[in-house]
Parts: structure tokens; sequence; C-alpha cells
């Protein structure tokens, strides 16, 4: 399967402290998918993150300090407007995304005519089979929420992997987002973008910590909530103001 | 408390739950600070318009900390001065965010140059 000739694509990788795997990820990344240019966001890593992309291979934005997984999202989608890139891959640093599956994303999202796709663990089965309790619980509450505000329900909002098209950089970089999860989703939608899901696998991480903290795993599920909310006003406004 | 008091209390709360969501819309109040102010503003017009929540805190709070009923204004000057500073301190850190990025892409964008063979446009 080969990329539609014209379409520039840019893979993005946004990481912290992923010293561990992030080499690995940059070599099977470049392995797979040579046709796409690859950038990775080191998001003030106090590790040897760095150290471990020097020669990589991988074009580097480098974050002064540690800003969040958001604004390292933010930093890719504006530097492939800038070069003028047709779509965005995100993939995670710790290695839980198989590059190779980035190729059947691409195709359904050029046959779709989306603007995301993201790469969902649960659209298939539509269950939470496997995830804890407390996860479960705001994973199927979020998917529904997106369901009754955008009108289409997303099974995995909270997955790293996620292409992205020139048309929706704009908005997710003109807005300010927590993760670029279910309140991203809702305000696109709103908007009417196309947002699609389209099943992966994924490994479980083997090295490193989540982003998410105890204390910041109390305070997500009230952060996106009020984001998701918020989205639907700002959605709103913006079509009210466009038309 | 009167009922003139809980009505009081309560517009007070709403005026206060109103700014912070336009703060936090407009990206002039981090949400994760944000999200204290809402929540704990609910809540506490939550208490003041249930007469038994009311009854049941107040008869707590006296409890433990006996204070004069004017000190509630103060405290309320006090929460409106703390999104203040708060707004003052997401400003800022909104530059420094900016300023990051800005400076990174940069970094990209010469790298790319320098070695159009991992990172340039295609």
């Amino acid at each position: 399967m080969h990329m539609p000739p014209g379409r520039r694509s840019l893979i993005a990788i946004p990481a912290h402290n992923e010293a561990a795997t992030i080499r690995d990820v940059v070599g099977r990344v470049r392995a797979h998918l040579p046709d796409c240019d690859l950038l990775v966001v080191n998001d003030g890593s106090s590790d040897d993150t760095a150290a471990m992309l020097i020669d990589s291979g991988a074009v580097v934005a480098e974050h002064i300090c540690n800003i969040g997984y958001s604004r390292a999202i933010q930093t890719a989608m504006l530097y492939a407007a800038r070069a003028g890139y047709d779509r965005l891959i995100t993939l995670d640093a710790d290695g839980q995304h198989d590059p190779e599956q980035v190729r059947a994303l691409l195709a359904e999202f050029d046959a779709e005519q989306l603007d995301v796709l993201i790469g969902s663990r649960y659209v298939r089965s539509r269950t939470y089979a496997g995830v804890p309790f407390g996860r479960r619980i705001g994973m199927q509450l979020f998917s529904a929420l997106v369901g009754m505000t955008a009108g289409r329900r997303i099974y995995d909002t909270t997955s790293g992997l996620k292409v992205i098209g020139r048309r929706a950089f704009e908005p997710l970089t003109q807005w300010h987002f927590i993760d670029f999860h279910a309140e991203a989703l809702v305000y696109l939608m709103r908007l009417g973008f196309r947002v699609g899901e389209f099943p992966v696998t994924v490994v479980e991480r083997r090295h490193g910590r989540s982003m998410y903290s105890t204390i910041s795993l109390l305070k997500y599920p009230l952060k996106t909530l009020l984001m998701l909310l918020l989205g639907v006003i700002q959605a709103d406004l913006t079509r009210r103001r466009a038309s | 408390m009167t009922p003139a008091g809980v009505l009081a209390g309560a517009l007070t709360g709403f005026v206060l739950l109103i700014w912070v969501i336009n703060l936090i819309r407009n990206g002039r109040l981090y949400v994760g600070y944000g999200v204290i102010f809402v929540f704990g503003t609910l809540a506490a017009i939550a208490v003041l318009v249930i007469p038994r929540l009311l009854e049941t805190v107040s008869s707590l709070s006296v409890a433990l900390v006996p204070v004069p009923s004017l000190s509630i204004g103060a405290i309320v000057i006090m929460l409106f001065l703390l999104v203040y500073v708060f707004t003052q301190i997401t400003v800022l850190s909104n530059r420094v965010m900016h300023l990051t990025q800005e400076l990174a892409i940069r970094g990209a964008q010469r790298q790319s140059h320098a070695h159009p063979e991992t990172g340039e446009p295609r």
C-alpha cells in the first residue's frame, strides 16, 4: 500500500522522558514509513531523551521546558501547517503504537475524506474489556457525552494515534485543549469537521510512566467535562460569528 | 441565614461562575485552576440553596471555627482576588508557552533545512 502521490504527511511523536523507547520508536517509524517526514517534539524531558534523538534521523522540536502533551501536539501542528504538510499523524513515544498500522489508517482517512481519524482500541468490540474499572467508567462517560453533544459516538476518545488533516490544523491551534481528547473532538465535530475511528491494536507500555499522576487522574474528568461543555459553547459561537 | 443572605450569596456565586467560565473560554484562566473555582462555587451554591445542607454545614463550621458572619464578605473578596491572580499567572504562562513553541519550531525548521533528507517537506 503506497501513499497517494502529492499528499505530504508528517509523523509527530510528542516525547516527555521517553529515553528508554524513543530511539526504537523513531527507528520503527523510519523503517515502516520512509515516505513520511518525522518530527519528535521533546517536551522538556529531564532524562536522556534529547541525547537519544541525536543522529536518530528525526527532526527534533525542542521545548525548553515541559509545557504538556496538548501543547506538544500544537507545536507539531504549527510546524506542519507552516511547512505545508497535508496530514499530521501523531504516535505515542512509549512504543504502544505500531507504525505498520499507519498505512491502513491513511488509506481509510483518504477514502472517507475525513478531517481527523482516530486509531481506536475499542471501536471494534465496543466494550472496554481489560480496562481498570475507574478508567472504564470515565471512558464510557466521555464516549456517551461526545455522542450526546456532537451527534456521533467516539469509542476511544483518549487515543494518541490520530491522523489530522490540514483543514483541522487551524481550529486545533487557535483554541486551547487539555490533551486533545473528548473536548477537542466535540469542538471539531460541532464546527462541522468529519471525525472517524478505525480499529487498531496497541501494546502495553513497558518503560516509563503514564503522563497521568494520581492527582491528575482525579482532576482529569472534571477538567475534560468542563472543557467539553465550553467546547460546545465556543464552537457554536464560532459558527454563529462565521455565518 | 436569612433568605436575603441566601439570595445574595447565590447571586455572588453565579457572578463568579460566569466570570470564571468566560476567563477559561478565552484562555485567560488555565482550566486546571478554573475547574477548582467552578466546582467549588457550584458546591457552595448547592450548600446555600439546600436548607438542610446549609444547616448541617453551618452547625459544623460554627462548632469548628466560630467566626462573625461579616468574615464571609472578606472570603468572597479574597476569592475574586485569587481568580484575578490566577488569570495573571495564566497570561504569563501562556506567553512562556508560545515562546517555547516558537523556539522549538524555529529550531526544527533549521534542522530540516540543514538535513533535507530527514525532514524537508516532500
